[in-house]
Formats: structure tokens, C-alpha cells, sequence
């Protein structure tokens, strides 16, 4: 049974001349669809159409029909459609309202007018649809991302609606965290429920789909999700260098907030020409070292050293630095700042941004913002370069081209520290793994890694 | 504590600020809004917020200072030809200014609780059901200031390490800008998330209905009396207006508006610690 039909349908964002959907036409059936694509092809306005957040909430142009569980979605505000269509986002700090997991779950349930009396039992019920039983009674600031997203999924379901549409829930969280979202995904589909989920995380979902739908470039066609296969990323170019002479190190190092430790006695170092890999959960302390090794944090015990030189750093939030009116200008001023002679059409052709060169930065989609963060801070020759979960909300071929960037720094004798949950990016980058959980620092063999 | 308790503390302070140029009064509302931030958020919580309030304020009573060559009692005389600054500079400008500087201080004080103190959530759940839609826009409002504080380290931290430095006003756009524009991006998909749960779209419930507790209906009987008290002091003329210009001269002070002011101390004893 089709629970939403698209026809004829294109849509422009405010004052854009481009279409973000270009004549879309498609029906998406009961059951799991997965919509896959590239970064800015056009997945989560397709998605957000589906709850009428386009075009209610974002404004713009649009022509053509779109029905969803029987509502014509151009005539049915959000507000309305919220009732039968749940809608997760991305991010799951930028999604909360409440303080503590219950009035969070129950935020939708007062919005529609659901009595009182009868909301503990709905929000019982959304917890254990979620598989979060246990978090009933915790604040919000308490959960780790997965838990966080977790509560938003229980949020929507608690409305009891027809369809739920997740658009990249896990782009921000840890393999473990992602892992339990989709599974919860996953539940819902067997119990009957419609769900529609945007994900670059593709493997385990497609097994479970019942239907795909590729968008990019604004176009959309359905596809067969027994047959159809993501697209593998590039093998990493082959290393031709070897490690230098230390660039950085950490030193019996204490560091947090407050006076309060998140990382305790911490020993670590790295070399030019060597990439180090940070790994281990959200909340482990990984940023916390970045920063360190940056020299924006300083100790609270120990000795940071590290040599004299530009230092890249992406930040967790990278897409904050942006201001610029053009991507290129965005570039030129990182490169006219470390006096390089290099031009800024380089990074961005290797980023595969050089067709969005002259567009304003923050009017680009998730993944193509998180590239362009990346081109802004790496062009030239860096002599140390920090990454904070550079692949977040990259397809395949965006994590290709970090890769490519990121063996090219190396070639050139940086020192590279990645503080990643990406284990396809550590396997083909790393030389030394570090795994930051719980305040401590251990480093792991290569071996260890690969098993 | 209750946003609608708040709301009537942060009303009556308000009022008594912008409805009198005496700066006995003014300066009270001011000392029992910082006395009452600094009881329940403590002064780490508001240094941030102190900051802001003693330069707006600086340069309030600067700008008058600068701009009014008004008054009896002359400082010191730039030349005339000199143009915008070229005049006398007077005592009576300095403290009209002064008083200024502290009306905004008050200002904004006063009203600091629905951010320092109050979660979003609290003060939507607060608003009458006619100004539901408005919660939204409230939501989004009230995330923002503590956005922008975070958003200003992010953006700092990385505007250092691509070679920024703080050379002259023109510089920190690069910081004001990005941080301007990140807080905003989270504000509006704080205020998306909560339309697409059907937010705005009737009359709402509560799941634990916002109730007023002992100490908030202690709250706004204070602040209504001390309303009602200023307000009379006003009609009756016992609050008396201040005016420094052309001489300066101290400001009349009645114990019946200043009693209103005191009693504007009422959550130093009231509000819980929100540290």
C-alpha cells in the first residue's frame, strides 16, 4: 500500500534558482524505504516533505502534489501532519526541549492535547517502542548521543503515528549508539510500523528494506534494495613516506572543566608523516584531547609540547566558522592567512566542492557543509592537523576524498590526529591507534584494530 | 520557581525602572536584580551576563557624556570647532548618562532570570493558551543566548587556529558573524523539531501541569503590592521625578517608593539556588 505519493513535484528553497527537487514523481510503499544518495542530492527535503516541513516551515516555492497517508501535504500544516507522520532529525542535541527523558517523550503528546491521565501510559509505552525503558526518570544532559536519539525516536512514536521518518539519525553518534537507533528502526518495521529512514550507514538496513529510493541532484528514482549495492569506497592511495621527527606529546597529562578531570595521565605522542587515531564513545574525553594537542585547552597537570607551525583544526561543530559569502573566499582567507601559494580551486576540486565554489557557504546541505568546513581549514600545507569526526554526514565519495586529503597532508610531513567512530577511516589511514574511553588513554596494536 | 511568578517580578521591576527618572529607585531595582541572580545562579553563572551589562551601561553614560554639552557645572571644554566633541563637558551630562547606563542595567537584569534561571520549556508551559504559537518563537528566543555562549568559544577556538587576531572592531566580525549566524541555525531547528511534534497545533495539556507553589504566590503578592505602592507613589507624587540639568542635585527620596523597591528583594529568600 502507498503511504505517500509525490507527482510532478519541484521545490525551491527561499530566494534559491536551483530546485532542491527537480519533478519528482514516486510512490513509497508500506513497511522500511531506506532513501540513500549523495550529500546534497536531495534526501532529507524529500524527507522533510513527507511531515510538510517543506513547505510550511522553510518557506519557499513549490509546484506539483504530494500526498501522505492521505493529506495533501501543500495544504496540511506541520502541525497538523505531526500527528500521523513522526519526524527524527539529525542532530539530537538540537532537538530537545525538555530537561528530563519523560516530559521529552511526552513534549508531542501535550502539543496534540492528550489527556493527562493517559499520558504516563503513552509514554511507557513510546519508551519500550524505543527499547529505553530505563532511561524513564534521567535529565537529558545526563544521556550519551545514542540514548539522546533514542528518546527522540520514543518522541515521535509516543504520538502513535502512522509513519516515521528518520532523516540520518545516526550521523552524529558511535558505532554502538547507531547500532541500537537502527535496530529500534528496524523493531518498529516488524511490528508493522511505516518507516522512512535516511542513512549513509547502508549495509544492515537494506537487508531489512522493503524499498529504496536514490535521490541526487534534486531527481529521485526508486530502486531495488535486494539488488542494489552503495558505492564502495576508493582504496587509499599506497604510502610512500615514513614518519619523522615528534611534533607533538602529551606528557603524564590531566585535563577537564572546572577544576574537574575528564582525562587523567595521559602519555601519547605523534610524529610528522603519521596519522594517529583517536577512537572510542561519545563523552570518552577525544575532544578534550584534540584540544589539548591544539593548545586551546591547557592542563590542569603534565606537559603538552608540540612544534612551532600551523595547526588545522576541525572542530565537532565545523560548519561554525563559516562566514564567508563564497566557499572560495572561505578558502583564500585560511590560505592568504598562512601565506601559501596555493590555490583555493585545489582543495575544493579535491573535495569535489569546485561546482559550489561561488555558493554561500551555510546555504549548502549537512555533508557538503562538513566538506566545506574541511577545505577551509586544510588547503596548503599544515603542520599539524586535528580532526574531529571529520566524516559526519559524509557519503562514500566525501569520505574517499578525505582519504585522498588526508594521505596527500601526510605525504607532505604533517602530523595528523583523527578523533573518529569511523572504522572504515581508521583502517585506511591510521598508524597508530589510541582508544579514549572513560578518562584513559590506551593505545592498541594495528593488529588489534583490524580485528 | 514558576515563569509566571517571574514574569510578575520581572514586570514590576521593570515598570518601576522605566517609570520614574529618579535614580534612587532605579539603582534599588538594580541592586535587588543582582542581588537576586547572584542568590539563585551565583556570580559565576552571571559574570558573563555582568560583563555585558557594565559596558552597554559605560557606554550609555559615556555617550551622554559625550554628546549632551548641557548643564551648569563644567569639568573641562574641548574647542568648539571640533566637530560632534568640540563643547563643554559637564557634571550634570556624566550623571544623566550615569542614570541611563543604570535603567539598562535594570533592564536587563530584571529580565536575565528567564534565561539565567528558567528553562525554555518552563516559561512555554508558563504562557496562556491564546499565546501557544508564540511559544515557538519564545523556544527559540530563549535558546539562543546560551547558544551564543557556546557558539563564541567554538567559533573563537577556530578562528585562532586559522590566524585570527583581534585587530580593531572590523576584525571580530569573523567572530560576531559566525557566531551570530550558528546560534540562530540552532534556534531555528530547535523551533522546527518543535513543529514537527505538533507544536501550535491546538489547545495544549500538560503532562505535570505548571502549578504555582507556596513561595511563587509569595513572590507575586511582593511584586503586585510593590507595583500597586509605586504606582500610588507615583499618582500621589511621593515618588518624585529627578532632573540634573541645569545644576545637579540629589535626588528626593520618599520612604513609601522605596519600600516598593525593597520589597522587590523578595527572591533572595524566595528562589531556590539554580546554580
Amino acid at each position: 500500500m502507498a503511504i505517500a505519493t509525490v507527482a510532478n513535484l519541484t521545490y525551491w528553497y527561499p530566494g534559491t534558482a536551483e530546485p532542491a527537487l527537480r519533478d519528482v514523481r514516486t510512490a513509497l510503499q508500506d513497511g522500511l524505504t531506506v532513501v540513500a544518495g549523495p550529500s546534497g542530492g536531495g534526501k532529507s527535503t524529500l524527507l522533510r516533505l513527507l511531515n510538510g516541513l517543506i513547505p510550511h516551515f522553510h518557506g519557499g516555492r513549490i509546484s506539483g502534489r504530494a500526498q501522505v497517508l492521505g493529506f495533501k501535504v501543500i495544504e496540511t500544516p506541520t502541525r497538523n501532519l505531526a500527528r500521523h507522520v513522526g519526524f527524527v532529525f539529525q542532530d539530537p542535541e538540537l532537538q530537545t526541549v525538555y530537561s528530563t527523558v519523560d516530559r521529552e517523550v511526552a513534549f508531542g503528546l501535550e502539543n496534540i492535547g492528550v489527556p493527562t491521565r493517559v499520558m504516563a501510559g503513552r509514554v511507557e509505552e513510546a519508551l519500550h517502542a524505543a527499547g529505553i525503558p530505563h532511561l524513564r526518570g534521567r535529565t537529558m544532559r545526563t544521556l550519551s548521543s545514542g540514548e539522546r536519539q533514542r528518546v527522540a525516536l520514543a518522541s515521535a512514536l509516543a504520538m502513535r503515528p502512522r509513519l516515521i521518518v528518520l532523516d540520518e539519525p545516526t550521523s552524529q553518534l558511535d558505532p554502538g549508539g547507531a547500532a541500537l537507533v537502527l535496530a529500534a528502526a528496524t523493531r518498529l518495521v516488524d511490528e508493522g510500523q511505516a518507516v522512512i529512514i535516511s542513512e549513509h550507514r547502508l549495509d544492515r538496513l537494506l537487508k531489512a528494506a522493503t524499498g529504496l529510493v536514490l535521490a541526487a541532484g534534486g531527481q529521485v528514482e526508486s530502486a531495488d534494495p535486494a539488488t542494489w549495492r552503495p558505492p564502495s569506497a576508493a582504496r587509499p592511495p599506497p604510502r610512500t613516506s615514513v614518519s619523522g621527527g615528534e611534533m607533538w606529546s602529551l606528557e603524564g597529562v590531566a585535563a577537564g572543566f572546572n577544576g574537574q578531570p575528564v582525562i587523567e595521565d595521559v602519555n601519547l605522542n605523534g610524529r610528522s608523516g603519521e596519522v594517529v587515531v583517536l577512537t572510542g564513545p561519545n563523552g570518552g574525553g577525544k575532544t578534550t584531547l584534540l584540544r589539548l594537542i591544539a593548545g586551546v585547552l591547557a592542563p590542569l597537570a603534565g606537559r603538552v609540547q608540540r612544534r612551532p607551525g600551523r595547526i588545522a583544526y576541525l572542530s565537532q561543530n565545523p560548519t561554525a566558522l563559516l562566514h564567508r559569502p563564497t566557499l572560495r573566499a572561505e578558502v583564500s582567507l585560511t590560505l592568504d592567512r598562512s601565506g601559501e601559494n596555493e590555490r583555493p580551486e585545489d582543495i575544493l576540486n579535491e573535495l569535489g566542492l569546485l561546482q559550489v565554489a561561488d555558493r554561500y557557504p551555510r546555504d549548502l546541505s549537512t555533508g557538503e557543509r562538513q566538506r566545506a568546513a574541511l577545505a577551509a581549514v586544510l588547503p596548503g600545507s599544515p603542520g599539524l592537523v586535528l580532526l574531529d569526526e571529520p566524516t559526519r554526514g559524509m557519503d562514500v565519495a566525501a569520505r574517499s576524498a578525505l582519504v585522498r586529503l588526508v594521505t596527500r597532508l601526510r605525504e607532505r610531513r604533517a602530523a595528523i590526529v583523527l578523533a573518529t567512530h569511523d572504522s572504515d577511516l581508521t583502517l585506511a589511514l591510521a598508524d597508530r591507534v589510541a582508544h579514549v574511553s572513560g578518562g584513559k588513554v590506551a593505545e592498541e596494536t594495528m593488529e588489534t584494530v583490524r580485528a | 520557581m514558576n515563569a509566571r511568578a517571574v514574569a510578575a517580578w520581572s514586570a514590576t521591576c521593570l515598570f518601576i525602572v522605566l517609570f520614574t527618572t529618579n535614580p534612587a529607585y532605579k539603582a534599588l531595582v538594580l541592586a535587588a536584580a543582582l542581588t537576586a541572580l547572584a542568590a539563585s545562579a551565583g556570580f559565576r553563572r552571571i559574570r558573563g551576563w555582568l560583563t555585558a551589562v557594565v559596558l552597554i551601561a559605560t557606554f550609555a553614560t559615556l555617550l551622554n557624556f559625550i554628546s549632551a554639552h548641557l548643564g551648569a557645572t563644567i569639568l573641562f571644554e574641548l574647542p568648539p570647532q571640533i566637530p560632534a566633541l568640540g563643547g563643554p563637558y559637564t557634571l550634570e551630562a556624566l550623571a544623566f548618562g550615569f542614570v541611563g547606563g543604570i535603567t539598562i542595567a535594570a533592564a536587563i537584569l530584571s529580565a536575565a532570570p528567564f534565561s539565567l534561571l528558567l528553562a525554555s520549556h518552563e516559561v512555554v508551559d508558563a504562557l496562556p493558551a491564546a499565546l501557544s504559537r508564540t511559544g515557538t518563537a519564545v523556544a527559540a528566543s530563549l535558546n539562543l543566548v546560551p547558544a551564543v555562549a557556546t557558539s563564541f568559544v567554538q567559533v573563537t577556538e577556530a578562528q585562532r587556529l586559522r590566524g585570527w587576531r583581534p585587530r580593531g572592531p572590523r576584525s571580530w566580525s569573523e567572530i560576531v558573524v559566525p557566531v551570530v549566524l550558528t546560534s540562530i541555525e540552532g534556534s531555528i531547528q530547535l523551533a522546527e523539531s518543535m513543529e514537527a511534534r505538533g507544536f501550535g497545533s491546538g489547545p495544549r495539556t500538560a503532562a505535570i501541569p505548571s502549578r504555582m507553589q507556596r513561595s511563587d504566590w509569595l513572590l507575586v503578592a511582593a511584586s503586585g503590592l510593590a507595583l500597586a505602592l509605586f504606582a500610588t507613589s507615583r499618582i500621589s507624587g511621593w515618588a518624585v521625578d529627578w532632573l540634573p540639568y541645569p545644576t545637579l542635585v540629589a535626588p528626593a527620596i520618599d520612604p513609601r517608593p522605596l519600600a516598593a523597591g525593597l520589597l522587590l528583594f523578595a527572591p533572595v529568600l524566595l528562589w531556590r539556588s539554580r546554580r
